[in-house]
């Protein structure tokens, strides 16, 4: 009988509320899968993304031996996708990890401080929201010449503002709580304050933020990669692979619709999941944003 | 709200001149410079004479007020990669192929999503909801390129019922305006059932109820109209943002349109089409946002926008 009325953690109930959430679920399974897929590249696939190891049959169709079909270079078309996905998750995760780095100070500094410290970031951030990141990473990769890490560097530029958003918003509602005020009156800095009471606080926007950080990134590095500013050959890229699946779509299908494919269900299960995290984590957010 | 309007004008214009000389220093801090002997094969002298003409040979900080000088009387320069025009007249010229696509892919898709918003807030849990749902999903997160690759595959490739590529003729603009309708019907599915669902849970419509007034009246004369508001204010921004989505849809369906430029002004170091675009689309952007938020405080009476500093 003692157990009836057991005290359960927040986390227990934001777990149960995820697994409730159907599509959540299964779109976590999916990116699970993804990802395993993504780590475990070298074991599933029968070449890397680079050897040229089937020119003879060059651009060939799906079979039993090439699940995805040739390209035109001669390479595994399911090796590339694969290899793709570690490109497009890292990109993902490590933009992510970059955006919470850049979101999470400033996201405390100005909810804590507001006044000038806030207006300050506000105005920086209008100037994030008016300009298309689109078009400022296409200056942006110019300038750095593409390449894997400005890619993360450039989505981690664009992906701090949410974070920094929801940061703010949590820490402005709990500064006036009892226990900050307290700590502030028993002499405790600001500082301090911050890290020790209102970033632990704010550990469930900081996870939807990263969360919802990591398809953008994989949105923005699939986008340059298709203009031809993004991931450079021959390290395999989903956008790049559909920007060279245009030119021989008519003939060879294959070439174009399997990375199509995996970038829309990649991006769609990250989503999904980011989503249903949102709504387990905080039920008053639901909807929106 | 006249103090309002004001301080908003003067963000607008300092975002503009914080935006213009950051693009500024990023375009020139690009290595490389327009008349390079890889796109130009030049002899020293002439190359001298062209950057003379078009006064690159100047210090950077004069090149940049010259600019923007210019820029003041509307007066945008002249792009480098085709010398016989301005770069107003050049925009103006790709910008119609662009319009017809954004515009008649906003008018298309957000009647088409309001529709489905409104049904599937009513029909709650239904197919329809679920297709709605499903469909506003796949819009929002999925990238264009994506969306108009798999249009491309099915329509041309796989069925041979429609162009995949070039403008001119009406059939070839089905399939990018299709494309191009799917982020507005997304958006405003989206925004139309949550703004329903909201309204239909207000007490007022409990009110409503116990009057006796039948659901449909509730719906057409009380739900849509205060639901409409978040409608209106998202319009603008929407549409000024086609402007980017431009640049996918016409790469994959070879539309003639700005998309283009946006990429090829800045492979090709054109700094003053580079500029002009950059400031185009942030000014429309900062003018939308404005207007949207003028709008929103408009028709809703609720909100005063010059109280919110005080707050």
């Amino acid at each position: 009988m003692e157990n009836q009325y057991k005290i359960r953690s927040p986390f227990f109930y934001a777990i149960m509320r995820l697994m409730s959430n159907r599509a959540a679920l299964v779109s976590g399974v999916l990116l699970s899968l993804i990802m395993l897929m993504a780590i475990f590249a070298p074991l599933i696939t029968k070449t890397s993304y680079e050897e040229q190891k089937f020119l003879m049959t060059s651009l060939a169709f799906p079979s039993q031996t090439h699940w995805f079909g040739v390209d035109d270079l001669g390479r595994d078309l399911f090796s590339r996708i694969v290899y793709g996905a570690r490109v497009s998750l890292t990109i993902g995760f490590a933009a992510a990890i970059c955006s919470v780095f850049i979101g999470l100070p400033l996201g405390a500094l100005s909810g804590f401080y507001g006044g000038k410290v806030d207006w300050v970031i506000m105005r920086i951030i209008e100037v994030f929201s008016v300009v298309p990141p689109l078009i400022a990473a296409l200056l942006l990769a110019a300038l750095v010449d593409g390449g894997f890490f400005s890619i993360i560097f450039i989505a981690g530029i664009f992906g701090w503002v949410q974070v920094c958003l929801l940061v703010r918003a949590q820490v402005m509602a709990f500064k006036e709580k009892e226990f900050i005020r307290s700590s502030l009156a028993l002499g405790a800095s600001p500082m301090y304050v911050i890290f020790v009471h209102l970033i632990p606080n704010s550990i469930s926007p900081i996870i939807v933020g990263f969360v919802q950080a990591i398809p953008l990134a994989m949105m923005l590095e699939a986008g340059l990669s298709f203009l031809g500013v993004g991931i450079q050959p021959p390290l395999p890229s989903w956008g790049q692979m559909i920007n060279i699946g245009i030119s021989f779509m008519f003939f060879y299908w294959h070439m174009a619709l399997f990375p199509t494919l995996a970038l829309a269900i990649t991006v769609l299960v990250t989503t999904l999941f980011g989503d249903g995290l949102r709504d387990a984590l905080d039920p008053t957010l639901k909807g929106k944003g | 709200m006249s103090r309002y309007i004001i301080n908003r004008i003067l963000s607008i214009v300092f975002t503009f001149f914080f935006i213009s000389i950051l693009v500024f220093i990023l375009m020139h801090a690009i290595p490389g410079g327009p008349f390079d002997p890889v796109d130009m094969p030049l002899s020293d002298s002439a190359k001298a004479k062209i950057l003379k003409q078009y006064g690159l040979d100047q210090p950077l900080y004069v090149q940049y007020f010259k600019y923007m000088w210019g820029v003041l009387q509307l007066d945008f320069g002249i792009p480098y990669q085709s010398p016989g025009e301005t770069v107003l007249e050049l925009i103006g010229r790709a910008w119609i192929p662009s319009l017809i696509l954004g515009g008649s892919g906003v008018l298309i898709g957000a009647p088409i999503g309001i529709a489905l918003g409104l049904i599937a807030a009513i029909k709650r849990n239904s197919f329809i909801d679920y297709f709605t749902s499903a469909i506003s999903t796949l819009g929002l997160t999925v990238p264009v390129f994506v969306i108009s690759m798999l249009l491309i595959l099915v329509f041309s490739v796989w069925l041979e019922w429609l162009p995949a590529s070039g403008w001119g003729e009406p059939k070839k603009w089905i399939l990018p305006i299709t494309a191009y309708a799917a982020i507005p019907m997304a958006t405003y599915a989206r925004y139309t059932r949550s703004a329903i669902l909201d309204t239909l849970n207000k007490p007022f419509v409990t009110v409503l109820r116990a009057k006796g007034l039948s659901e449909r009246k509730i719906l057409f004369r009380h739900v849509i109209k205060n639901s409409a508001i978040p409608l209106v204010t998202v319009f603008l921004p929407m549409f000024i943002g086609t402007a980017t989505g431009s640049i996918f849809v016409e790469a994959m369906f070879r539309v003639p349109g700005l998309g283009a430029y946006f990429v090829s002004s800045i492979e090709n170091k054109d700094y003053p089409l580079e500029m002009s675009l950059l400031l185009m689309i942030t000014v429309m952007f900062c003018f939308a946002y404005f207007i949207a938020d003028l709008i929103y405080a408009l028709l809703n009476p609720r909100i005063r926008l010059g109280n919110k500093k005080k707050q």
